[in-house]
């Protein structure tokens, strides 16, 4: 589960272009679309769908689907899992 | 008469927030490379992470000619480009093509060609009208009419300027197309703040632009630009012409038209390097030429850069 | 102050010509369909078609079998009946303003293609490339020179060639000028909405509950305006006006709406405080309406900012022709001079319950019956990009 986390925060990094950051800076439960956070928008949580299925194989076809999952490091790792149990 | 109130480049000269550049600067060489500024100053963090060369340079002199001015917000933000976002189209056209699943959007998004004039007005919160003209190397000149005609409707401040970027993929293009080889291709971007009203701030004059385009007898269209103007080819101090193009020897043409101006012509493209929007560098070449030198009063900017389209702009010097 | 509109010409997924498309919508028949002549759409992807091949348009058209792209094909055909019988004289200045959003990306696509494979790829392809280029060659074969333009805001692009051109008008820079778009169906365009998750995979349906993205489409269209220096030599009937324009920018997010509608609101209150016409005095509305959850709904907000409780009757035409992106403000432009002139109003296709939020509804069937006098076009585009039109009788 950490390794997936880990993996998650470097994929992010890598497919948002997020420059000046590095997953030491990412909590796990910081809210990635909040400003407090990594202030993501609407542009990203499609480039996030790309990313779940380059590097995860999982498809989502809908995307308010998308929202709930993207809502964290944690909660995209659990759907992560859950998609793939 | 409209005044230039800002000024600013980026380009393969050091242009940027560095008046009086047209002092010091000659032809560029092989090796020359685009000057960037560091764009973290300029630009938030989170809408910079996603642009692209084009982008970057369009928002940093935007923002820089706002400040210039010491205007809150122009009324208008109007954009020439010849052939856009190059890097996203590409990026997004291999994609396309080469990737079976998903397609990551951002290229996409940021491919059109509104997409700085776009990005500019959310970077400053500006909700007036918003412009993007493209007629290849016309589409500066353009850009500029249009941002006279809303003067003259009455607006105060225009924010008007152009861009276009180079990728690698144009060398290989230009060389199979025998498109001027002898010059370097370039990116580049300026900007300009156009007002109503003359200020402490300006640095010049534009005081006419006519483009032309499948434009058919060259020397007829400058002599009526010129008389038009009130002027005739000894008034004129300088022209900034755009060099030979595709074999024609536009010499021939000077000569023809513009004898008392032998010795006083500039071939901008050495200055700028060859894109389709390079005389919107020589317009801000001109306006700091006039600010350095007080007895340039007229100033001809010559673009045939493609030999079918003509522009021809006049900037004179704000006690001309 | 109105500019006059002599002549229309068109050419979409309903129709070859003015004829054609008017027939249609009357009938009230989409366009839409499974694509027959572009080869690179996936099997059974719905797009808003133009039902003819480039080499039957290269035919009908006499251009030869030049490198000319479709988007250039589809502006010549739509221009030249824009232009009917008008002839040249150095006596008035003619221009034409053309609006494209990706140009002749339908002959680079061939390029590239050939070119990542090092198949022998052919780089001429590439002088139809840029958008420039496109007007230019309607241009070239219409005998216009002089003022050549084009302008690329995305899907707002006609309506502002439009707008660009009834200034000119009036500021003395023109006598006539053909203003218009054109966009041809392009694996860019259709992968670029795909990515974004905005294609729908069913017929569109704009303004409805359920509504879940847009159907590309393909075409052009063109209005001549003349001022009255032209008319005095032409001798054209006035069709109608084009009275009221504006563009304004949403500053809110690349490609989203504001939820609040702030360009759009700006924008139609601008058109219509322009063409002194009131907001009561508005017959029908033309809208954007693309389908896709965002602009359907700020569309929606704005319409409600502006007109508040009397909303005049409204419909989208996408889902008759697909969203023609650049072309889409031409291409509406000349169904709302149809409305005018044969006080019609069309159907929303496709409707069937209001968005909750707004509870706005559509005209779902054609009427005949009322005199539309003024009609507001609008048309949206990514960046922010808002612009509205407002067309009268007199």
């Amino acid at each position: 589960m950490d390794n997936l986390k880990e993996e998650l925060k470097k994929q992010i990094i890598e497919q948002l272009n997020l420059e000046d950051i590095t997953p030491a800076d990412i909590q796990d439960d910081s809210l990635l679309f909040n400003d407090a956070g990594l202030g993501l928008d609407s542009i990203d949580a499609l480039e996030l769908i790309v990313l779940l299925e380059k590097y995860h194989g999982i498809q989502v076809t809908n995307p308010e689907e998308g929202k709930e999952a993207f809502k964290s490091i944690s909660t995209m790792a659990d759907y992560i899992l859950k998609r793939k149990a | 008469m409209f005044y230039i109130s800002a000024a600013s480049s980026i380009s393969h000269q050091p242009t940027f927030k560095n008046a009086g550049f047209s002092a010091f600067i000659g032809p560029l060489t092989e090796s020359s490379a685009l000057v960037s500024p560091d764009y973290k100053g300029f630009i938030e963090a989170g809408l910079l992470r996603r642009m692209s060369k084009i982008l970057r340079m369009s928002v940093a002199c935007s923002k820089d000619c706002i400040e210039q001015a010491g205007i809150e917000q122009p009324n208008a933000i109007v954009v020439g480009t010849g052939l856009g976002c190059l890097q996203d189209t590409e990026k997004f056209l291999n994609n396309s093509i080469t990737i079976e699943g998903l397609l990551p959007p951002t290229a996409f998004i940021q491919s059109t060609h509104n997409t700085m004039a776009g990005q500019i007005s959310l970077s400053i919160g500006n909700h007036g009208y918003n412009m993007t003209h493209t007629q290849n190397t016309l589409s500066f000149e353009h850009a500029l009419q249009d941002a006279m005609l809303l003067l003259n409707e009455g607006e105060k401040h225009i924010l008007v300027g152009a861009a276009d970027e180079y990728i690698e993929i144009l060398t290989e293009i230009s060389g199979q197309l025998n498109i001027r080889p002898e010059t370097l291709l370039a990116s580049g971007a300026s900007f300009f703040v156009l007002s109503k009203e003359k200020t402490t701030a300006s640095l010049a004059v534009v005081k006419d632009c006519v483009t032309t385009g499948l434009v058919q007898d060259i020397p007829e269209k400058i002599a009526s630009f010129l008389s038009d103007n009130g002027l005739k080819a000894s008034d004129l101090d300088l022209i900034l012409y755009s060099g030979a193009s595709n074999g024609l020897n536009h010499d021939d043409v000077f000569l023809k038209t513009l004898p008392a101006s032998l010795g006083k012509c500039v071939d901008y493209l050495q200055l700028s390097g060859i894109y389709p929007t390079a005389s919107a560098f020589a317009l801000h070449y001109a306006a700091d030429l006039m600010n350095q030198n007080k007895s340039l009063k007229n100033i001809l900017i010559y673009n045939s850069l493609i030999q079918r389209n003509l522009g021809l702009t006049l900037v004179q010097s704000i006690e001309a | 102050m109105g500019v006059r509109i002599t002549g229309i010409g068109i050419v979409s997924a309903i129709g070859l010509s003015v004829e054609e498309n008017l027939l249609a919508l009357t009938e009230g028949r989409s366009g839409i369909a499974p694509a027959v002549f572009f080869q690179e759409a996936s099997r059974n992807l719905l797009v808003g078609e133009v039902k003819v091949s480039d080499n039957d348009l290269k035919t009908q058209l006499g251009t030869g079998a030049a490198n000319i792209s479709r988007t250039s094909l589809l502006g010549l055909k739509a221009a030249r009946e824009a232009w009917g019988s008008n002839v040249h004289t150095p006596a008035l200045r003619t221009g034409i303003i053309s609006a494209t959003s990706v140009g002749g990306m339908d002959r680079s696509e061939v390029f590239y293609k050939d070119y990542l494979a090092q198949n022998n790829p052919d780089f001429s392809l590439l002088k139809t490339h840029d958008s420039g280029s496109t007007t230019e060659r309607i241009a070239a074969v219409m005998g216009i020179s002089g003022y050549i333009n084009t302008l690329s805001t995305a899907c707002s692009s006609g309506a502002n060639a439009i707008m660009l051109g009834a200034r000119l008008l009036i500021h003395g820079k023109l006598d006539r000028v053909l203003v218009g778009g054109s966009d041809a169906l392009t694996k860019f365009t259709i992968d670029g909405f795909r990515s974004l998750m905005i294609y729908d995979d069913q017929w569109c349906r704009p303004f409805d509950e359920s509504r879940s993205g847009l159907n590309l489409g393909e075409g052009a269209a063109f209005l001549l305006l003349e001022n009255d220096k032209s008319i005095a030599f032409s001798g054209n009937k006035t069709l109608c006006y084009v009275s009221g324009w504006a563009n304004a920018a949403d500053a809110y997010h690349q490609t989203a709406s504001s939820p609040e509608g702030k360009g759009a609101t700006l924008a139609i209150e601008n058109a219509i405080h322009r063409s002194e016409v009131t907001a009561q005095g508005i017959s029908y509305v033309n809208a954007h309406g693309t389908g896709t959850k965002n602009n359907d709904l700020s569309e929606s907000v704005a319409l409600k900012n502006v007109f508040g409780e009397n909303i005049p009757a409204f419909s989208s035409t996408k889902a008759f022709t697909g969203h023609t992106l650049a072309a889409a403000g031409a291409i509406e432009a000349v169904f709302s001079v149809l409305s005018i002139q044969h006080n019609l109003i069309y159907p929303n296709l496709n409707f069937r319950k209001a968005i909750t939020e707004t509870g706005l509804e559509p005209v779902t069937s054609l009427q005949t019956d009322k005199p539309v006098d003024a009609v507001l076009s609008n048309s949206f585009g990514f960046g922010g990009n808002n612009s509205s039109l407002v067309f009268t009788k007199k």
